[in-house]
């Protein structure tokens, strides 16, 4: 390896880079994605419409309704109308959920008797749906449970006592953000690998490489070394973003998390080399990382749904794709920190350095240094 | 032993083969020309003996032989490529100066006094001493070669390997580019290995080799290569057979006509080797138009016209008019402002200042282009066609964009197909044709509206011989058939003599406008137009 020729072409790329603008959309694209879809990105429900119809109008239906009222997951409105037009404001979207409490409400309660609350919630989003009905659940429960007592009925024998590790505010950022790290340091830097040698053979340039005395090796390394320095800013920008701008707590080794992100970059680097090489059209060159890198790395990120609830096929290509490692130990890093101390994470490290170790010969044997 | 000898190269592709058994012996200080047609492996056969192409066969260079690319690794500090293409390896956006640091450095140059007199002295010679902070993608075709060039000479290579670096460059840059390599070659005692598509370029040089169809069918000096078409080239006069072709002032028959004999050029060569091989020339015949449409006296008037870049006048005040019925060659230097000029023509850029004409109509705005777009023919530098559609599809595709209905737009594109020649390849993509017969289909895209003017921007760059006569063939059939005016820009002043005018342009300006007798009468000295347009060139500069 000569270092002064490989200095000579990596300040090429650079500057070729600065004065093609292309080093906007390495610093701009991967926080923007962060953002958008940090931002954009919500399971649990907070606020959902609820329109409740008391047709009892007494203490304890009243003690129900402020129970909706003070709860940050509803925005209430007790209102009186029938229950055909409390339907029509539903498909209207005009409401998410709808409460309807009996006329005898408080009458049956009082004697003991069985009182039926009707509840309709819009499932046009199936897990939204799930959610909204099981919080409307909790709260006529807990209302319940609170009235049963009042009424001097034995208390419940069995109460739960959860607690949610980790996330303990159940916060979607922290559930999320993560995981996007995971797929924009997968998606950006291949997108830009893959620019890089495709476009030389596009445009030609190629031919410096091929006519000189340039070895293979002196030539992937001028080209990756260059962008993985790039990159590999993005690592800390994407790490302030995630812990303070949403808040994300960082639990584990910062070196680990700094480290790992560096081995990925490399691994995402060379996914984007191995399409420049073996392509010869840029547009073409992009559409496959595109397609290469978003999808598996929206699917096993684990932003979607968890690696450990797959099976089959999903199980199988979840473990073929490097973002399923990194993740996991970005997930530690952010909201777990056992760091090396566990197993699973210094077995995942391992498998990350031999996917790089992979990714990258395949791109040197693949790389030819003549024309086809 | 010579100090490179090439033998039974053969370089094959998945579906052709690129040149079949070639061999060649070089010593130091030659200078060898390739010429043939496109496609007939000039370049594949360059691109093995510089490494970058597998091939089978043996290559020997200073006692070192090499059979594959990795083999010639060890060797690929002595030889220089400059492939086929203007600024093909130039990076756009990187200086003149941080271009000749980029190719020092990958060559691992040690960049010592000697070196740096060395850049400064090719730096000088190109003329680019002065433009060394200017980024490449800003340079004019012209520059960009030389540059290109003075890239591949930094590192001394004692093997120069040159892929057509003069096509598309005009003749003061191509002069300044052959000084250059004249210099190099006797100082360093280089080989160097020139395709070209002119053939003065190739008399000039100390051997020729001449292929066709993937074969190298003769090598010789071209004094030797002419003698021995000496006797198939007659005067002009009428063909009696079917082998046997007419161009222009000359006749090339391989049985005896009854005509006096005439001193041929490189360019018998194509003409008989067609001929020998028994290679019917396509004939064109061009029929007269279907529509009416009359041709105006004045088919286009410029007054003034001028067109700013930023702080860079590409044209500054051209005025020019083209009559009915006559061809117009557009001349200048790369980056005179001929293409700007067309396309300021054309509406494709705002024209800045001055006025223009179209047909009788001034042009102010969009609307008035608009209604004169069917009877304004165009063909780009750059062939517009897709690729991945057929030569008749793509000819359907004008044909819809110009609402012919479909019934004229068939029968005419099979008229066209048979007269100008390309009825074979109807069916073919662009890619897989050669340069000419494209360049002839775009212009028959261009006509298919049947227009009154067309204009042509360098549509021959490239194309070889043959090819290029028999597409003046086809202007001059186009012209005294339909009786329309073009407008055409190119490269090679062996042209400028088709035209029945030529206007001179030089950095942005128009300097000189005339008949060609009148230019040839006013500099009597000249013997060709080259020197003509080289005159003017120089003593106004």
């Amino acid at each position: 390896m000569k270092l002064g020729v490989i200095k000579a072409y990596m300040f090429k790329e650079l500057t070729e880079l600065l004065r093609t603008r292309l080093i906007v959309m390495v610093y701009l694209m991967p926080s923007m994605v962060l953002m958008l879809f940090g931002y954009g990105i919500r399971m649990d429900v907070s606020h959902a419409r609820t329109l409740i119809i008391d047709n009892d109008q007494s203490k304890y239906s009243r003690v129900l309704t402020s129970k909706f009222e003070h709860s940050r997951y509803f925005d209430a409105t007790v209102a009186q109308m029938s229950e055909k037009e409390a339907l029509h404001r539903i498909k209207q979207a005009k409401t998410d959920i709808i409460v309807i409490i009996p006329s005898s409400f408080e009458k049956r309660l009082l004697h003991g008797q069985k009182s039926e609350i009707g509840v309709f919630v819009d499932a046009a989003f199936p897990t939204r749906a799930t959610t909204m009905e099981n919080y409307v659940q909790g709260v006529i429960l807990n209302t319940a449970q609170e009235a049963s007592q009042n009424l001097g009925m034995p208390k419940g024998m069995i109460t739960l006592n959860n607690r949610n590790l980790f996330n303990q505010a159940m916060r979607d950022e922290d559930a999320i953000v993560p995981g996007l790290i995971g797929l924009v340091l997968l998606v950006a830097p291949a997108i830009l690998a893959a620019l890089l040698i495709v476009k030389e053979k596009e445009n030609g340039t190629i031919f410096n490489f091929y006519a000189s005395a340039l070895s293979k090796r002196e030539f992937l390394a001028a080209k990756l070394i260059p962008v993985l320095l790039l990159h590999s800013v993005n690592i800390f920008i994407l790490f302030l973003v995630a812990t303070k701008l949403f808040d994300v707590p960082f639990r584990g080794s910062f070196t680990l998390y700094w480290l790992t992100s560096e081995l990925y970059i490399l691994i995402s680097l060379s996914i984007g080399m191995l399409i420049s090489v073996v392509t010869k059209r840029q547009i073409v060159a992009v559409v496959l990382t595109v397609i290469i890198t978003i999808i598996p790395g929206f699917l096993y990120s684990g932003i979607l749904m968890p690696i450990s609830s797959m099976v089959g096929e999903s199980y199988i290509e979840a473990h073929m794709f490097p973002v399923m490692y990194y993740t996991h130990i970005l997930y530690d890093t952010f909201l777990i920190g056992e760091g090396l101390a566990s197993a699973k994470t210094q077995l995942y490290l391992v498998i990350l350095v031999f996917y790089a170790l992979v990714m990258l010969s395949l791109g040197t044997l693949f790389l030819k240094k003549e024309l086809k | 032993m010579a100090d490179l000898e090439v033998r039974n190269v053969t370089v094959s592709y998945k579906k052709q083969i690129g040149i079949k058994e070639a061999s060649l012996k070089a010593n130091a200080g030659e200078i060898i020309g390739f010429i043939g047609a496109d496609g007939s492996g000039k370049s594949s056969l360059m691109h093995a003996i510089a490494g970058v192409i597998r091939f089978e066969g043996e290559v020997c260079y200073g006692g070192v032989s090499y059979h594959s690319p990795k083999e010639a690794e060890q060797l690929k500090s002595n030889i220089g490529l400059m492939p086929q293409g203007i600024g093909l390896v130039l990076y756009e956006t990187l200086t003149v100066g941080e271009h000749l640091s980029f190719f020092a450095n990958i060559r691992n140059l040690r960049q010592d006094a000697s070196f740096r007199t060395y850049r400064q002295k090719l730096l000088h010679m190109a003329g680019l001493s002065d433009f060394t902070d200017r980024q490449a993608g800003k340079l004019s075709g012209g520059m960009m070669q030389k540059l290109s060039l003075i890239c591949s000479l930094l590192h001394r290579p004692k093997l120069l390997i040159l892929d057509e670096p003069t096509t598309g460059v005009d003749p003061l840059s191509r002069m300044e580019l052959w000084e250059i390599l004249d210099e190099i070659c006797k100082s360093e005692g280089t080989i160097a290995l020139v395709s070209t598509a002119y053939m003065q370029e190739a008399a000039k040089m100390d051997r020729v080799l001449l292929f066709d169809e993937g074969e190298i069918i003769a090598k010789d000096t071209s004094k030797a290569l002419i003698d021995s078409v000496k006797s198939y080239t007659y005067e002009q006069t009428a063909c009696e057979n079917e082998r046997c072709f007419s161009l222009d002032k000359q006749t090339y028959s391989l049985k005896p006509l009854h005509a006096p004999h005439t001193e041929p050029t490189l360019e018998a060569l194509f003409f008989v080797n067609a001929l020998q091989k028994g290679r019917t020339l396509p004939h064109i015949e061009i029929e007269a138009r279907e529509s009416q449409d009359e041709v105006p006296q004045v088919v286009m008037e410029a007054k003034g016209l001028t067109k700013i870049f930023g702080d860079f006048v590409a044209n500054d005040h051209v005025s020019m008019n083209l009559h009915g019925g006559e061809i117009v060659g557009l001349l200048g230097a790369n980056g005179a402002g001929k293409t700007t000029f067309i396309k300021m023509l054309l509406g494709l850029f705002p024209i800045d200042e001055g006025e223009l004409y179209l047909l009788g109509q001034q042009i102010r705005s969009g609307k008035d282009r608009q209604r004169l777009k069917s009877k304004i023919g165009y063909v780009s530098q750059h062939f517009a066609l897709y690729k991945d559609m057929t030569v008749r599809e793509n000819l359907l595709y004008f044909a819809n964009m110009h609402r012919i209905a479909v019934t004229t737009a068939l029968s005419r594109i099979d008229r066209y197909a048979k007269e100008l020649g390309f009825e074979d390849y109807m069916d073919y993509f662009p890619h897989e044709l050669p340069l000419g017969i494209n360049q002839r289909f775009s212009v028959a895209a261009a006509m298919l509206h049947e227009p009154v003017v067309l204009f042509l921007d360098e549509p021959t760059s490239g194309v070889d011989t043959i090819a290029r006569a028999q597409f003046w063939q086809i202007l001059r059939g186009v012209k005294k058939k339909w009786g329309i005016s073009i407008l055409i820009t190119t490269h090679y002043m062996s042209e400028a003599e088709y035209c029945d005018r030529v206007v001179l342009m030089k950095e942005g300006r128009k300097i000189a406008d005339d008949s060609v007798k009148a230019l040839h009468a006013a500099h009597p000295d000249a013997k060709s137009f080259e020197e003509i347009f080289l005159e003017y060139y120089r003593s106004k500069r």
